[in-house]
């Protein structure tokens, strides 16, 4: 839904706003999420056609709006990215087809034009009923059950109407869905010894946690919606960006970046 | 050549103040890295120890896991991912922190003698030494092997057993085999987890 997108791109424009380090992370970040709305907009408008879940055919419809895209972030985005986007955009169908579709079968998250291009698509697959194919998904309750991608954040949110607690749900970094997850739980390696799972926390950031494992040496970063029932995981997650360089000078890998790639 | 996703971010993030994957300036970010105080907490999943409901709890416990700090349980709350309870907590339940982080709670067994006002200190030796011997004095003055017709009953009518509901099944495994072994007919174990 267009809903969802605006709530995002508001909390991105209002954290933006208030901003310490993390400013010029989130003003690029809230353009981004405006094309990639206008994607989802474009996909959800297109009349007689509804996506079929194989990207292959799909892209057909999609590539459309890849200059828009590609524009937003060539005019908003970092040197590298810029002059990638440049590049891309002189780059032939064939071979943008190409990259799109091998992302598309084992992505990474250090590949940005595929995965913030796709975020949209796949949101609306979400939507529509569609099921991806030609990806695979693992029955492990760790990878999105949807589209078989890495948790990009966790989030706290009370689903028993008598609970303080939250229920731990964790977003996708592919397709933005959320699933749900047990609390005291590595979502990289499954450890449930609480003696190997680390929660860091700083008052600056109240309601934003380092969820880390001792196991594998991997964190995500949680938001606690019992705390701050307006925040928006994806975004608040970019806010806290901070926390991400704690995490790393103390040893720990993220699961999955985020898409200013911290 | 192929760069794996582990030495991309590595090289990205050099000396903390360097740049982000996709080539963001990370210098105010780090920058802002440098004042914050962080504090690691863990999450340990347990039972209230209350009644026999057994309502699964999330104790939080602040501690960076130095030889020189002690934990401090800093807040309980109950566990959503638990069956019986899915993270609600009565209010007796709800204040389980004040029951675990409390001057006035008991760390070692005490004794109230007979005619006595007070309760003095005893060791846990000498406390299962006095336990056993009140045991024995008890069955031996009040077992009851026949009753008023004759019928063999082997009962022990003046000791009886209470469990909590955080005992588990082999604690309470052996209890039964104890508690009936010695005759007693008034016996609870609160088995509900």
């Amino acid at each position: 839904m267009s809903d969802w997108w605006d709530k995002q791109i508001q909390r991105a424009d209002q954290l933006a706003s208030q901003a310490n380090g993390s400013k010029e992370l989130l003003t690029f970040y809230a353009q981004l999420l405006r094309a990639q709305k206008d994607i989802y907009d474009y996909l959800r408008s297109s009349r007689d056609w509804l996506p079929t879940g194989a990207l292959e055919s799909d892209l057909a419809v999609l590539k459309n709006a890849l200059p828009c895209f590609l524009k937003v972030v060539e005019k908003y985005g970092p040197a590298s990215l810029a002059a990638e986007a440049r590049s891309l955009s002189e780059t032939n169908d064939d071979v943008l087809a190409e990259r799109l579709i091998s992302y598309w079968r084992s992505g990474s998250d250090i590949q940005f034009f595929e995965k913030a291009f796709l975020q949209p698509y796949l949101r609306w697959l979400v939507e529509s009923g569609a099921r991806p194919t030609g990806r695979e998904i693992s029955p492990s309750e760790r990878y999105c059950p949807f589209c078989g991608g890495n948790p990009q954040v966790s989030f706290l949110q009370n689903k028993e109407t008598t609970a303080e607690s939250g229920n731990r749900d964790l977003i996708c970094g592919t397709c933005l869905s959320s699933w749900e997850f047990r609390r005291v739980v590595c979502a990289n390696c499954g450890e449930e010894r609480p003696s190997k799972l680390g929660y860091f926390h700083s008052p600056k950031f109240d309601h934003v946690r380092i969820e880390a494992c001792d196991t594998c040496r991997h964190y995500i970063k949680g938001v606690d919606l019992t705390r701050v029932g307006f925040a928006a995981p994806i975004v608040d997650e970019i806010d806290a960006a901070p926390l991400d360089l704690w995490a790393r000078e103390h040893g720990y890998t993220k699961i999955e970046l985020n898409l200013v790639g911290v | 050549m192929e760069v794996s996703r582990r030495t991309f971010i590595k090289t990205t993030l050099i000396g903390g103040a360097g740049v982000s994957v996709f080539g963001f300036s990370l210098a105010p970010v780090y920058a802002q890295t440098q004042g914050l105080k962080i504090a690691r907490t863990t999450e340990t999943r347990s039972t209230c120890p209350y009644c026999s409901v057994s309502c699964g709890v999330i104790i939080h416990t602040l501690g960076d896991k130095a030889k020189n700090t002690t934990p401090q349980v800093v807040h309980v709350e109950g566990d959503p991912d638990h069956p019986i309870n899915r993270g609600t907590l009565c209010p007796k339940g709800a204040s389980l922190e004040q029951d675990i982080v409390n001057d006035r709670r008991l760390l070692k067994p005490q004794v109230r003698r007979p005619g006595s006002d007070h309760w003095d200190d005893i060791s846990w030796e000498d406390a299962v030494s006095e336990i056993a011997r009140w045991t024995k004095k008890t069955r031996d003055e009040a077992f009851v092997e026949k009753d008023k017709d004759g019928y063999t009953v082997n009962r022990l009518e003046t000791i009886g057993w209470i469990g909590g509901c955080t005992d588990t099944n082999e604690l309470n495994f052996l209890a039964v085999k104890t508690m009936r072994s010695l005759g007693v007919c008034y016996f609870e174990t609160q088995a509900r987890v």
